[in-house]
């Protein structure tokens, strides 16, 4: 990469680095993980940045190649299955406690669930919570808008399934 | 659905917990995928160093001293040590430096250049350990063929061959194909042992020079 691109790169990524990091978050459950994720993630996107053609704005493309690193190295190690293990949230639920002890214990719950999704509906999730409308969730994961509200419904009603079982 | 929304305030309410990278670091991170290979290389040069220094040590005793005197071997093996240890403490030496390089590389073209040179030492590390073993068998089959204690019954075998320079040939010919195996797989255990690493190294510097165009 030439310098200036090298430069606007790093100027753009470290603006933007929290995107990766709550993207790392959701999908590894230890610090170590997390930094392996986000090391990762910053090697793809320095890789891709040569054909950012700036079509979008950065932080979409953040979003798309983040995302398909981490759902690419969450399959890569997966040994889990897709379904819900309820014990294992509750588990999950008092790691986070542990984590932020000040959360009120839906929060908590709610996030071990989320965690628990497969890898697709968390990037769902993820874009929801980030504020994206349907139309930039379906451009990022490159479904369609239809599909995606359709997926995020059923998200919903697996999330509501967990909380309150 | 009310869970989710509250949730999605903390979550909004989080932006500043995740530690936060500056340009530099950042730069780091991408570049440091290299430094942990040659990083890897370096031990296992320093492992190797102790393993073999330490089986000449251990297999070290008065009986060999003997045969190697008796081999009239034992002014060369002691120079071919003295040369071997220097040469391999300069190779560690050598990895280090690199790995140290690798580590504090400002940019992705100093790194290419500087993953090159590292293949280069691993590739003349290895051509110099089986010239050192080679060097070190020829000497001992000659050694052993002249003055071993069963030189005098190899010499007799010569006389009465009648042709002796056959005899001598095929000898020869013999010696040669056993140190020929021998280096054979240890080049196989280089192979393994460094390739594995230096393919990872080979990737990475192919991807980087892809950046760099």
């Amino acid at each position: 990469m030439e310098k200036k691109l090298e430069h606007i790169f790093l100027t753009e990524f470290e603006q933007h680095q929290n995107i990766v990091h709550k993207i790392c978050s959701l999908y590894t459950h230890d610090r170590a993980s997390h930094h392996d994720l986000f090391q990762e993630v910053s090697i793809q996107l320095w890789k891709a940045f040569p054909k950012f053609r700036g079509d979008s704005k950065f932080s979409t493309w953040m979003y798309r190649v983040a995302l398909n690193t981490a759902i690419t190295q969450y399959r890569k190690n997966k040994k889990r299955t897709d379904t819900y293990d309820i014990e294992n949230v509750l588990f999950k639920t008092q790691a986070y406690e542990a984590y932020d002890p000040n959360e009120e214990q839906q929060l908590s719950l709610m996030y071990a669930a989320i965690k628990e999704l497969n890898d697709i509906d968390k990037a769902l999730i993820f874009l929801y919570l980030e504020d994206k409308n349907y139309e930039e969730i379906s451009m990022t994961l490159g479904i369609s808008e239809v599909n995606a509200r359709v997926k995020m419904n059923r998200i919903k009603k697996k999330l509501k399934k967990i909380i309150h079982p | 659905m009310k869970e989710l929304d509250k949730f999605k305030e903390d979550w909004k309410s989080r932006e500043g917990n995740y530690p936060k990278l500056d340009k530099d670091a950042l730069y780091q991170l991408i570049l440091k995928r290299s430094s942990s290979i040659v990083k890897w290389l370096f031990y296992i040069s320093i492992a190797e160093f102790v393993f073999w220094t330490s089986i000449s040590v251990l297999t070290h005793d008065n009986k060999t001293d003997q045969l190697i005197e008796q081999m009239h071997l034992s002014i060369f093996i002691k120079v071919l040590s003295v040369i071997n240890y220097a040469v391999l403490i300069y190779f560690i030496t050598l990895f280090y430096r690199n790995y140290k390089r690798v580590t504090f590389t400002a940019s992705s073209k100093e790194l290419i250049e500087r993953i090159l040179k590292v293949k280069r030492t691993v590739t003349q590390y290895v051509w110099f350990n089986l010239f050192i073993l080679g060097i070190s068998l020829l000497a001992g089959f000659f050694g052993l063929i002249h003055y071993g204690p069963e030189s005098e019954k190899i010499f007799n075998m010569a006389a009465e061959n009648g042709n002796s320079i056959g005899f001598w040939v095929l000898i020869t010919v013999i010696c040669l194909l056993f140190i020929g195996v021998i280096l054979f797989f240890l080049w196989g255990f280089y192979r393994i042992l460094y390739g594995i690493l230096l393919k990872k190294l080979k990737n990475n510097h192919r991807e980087l020079q892809r950046l760099e165009h």
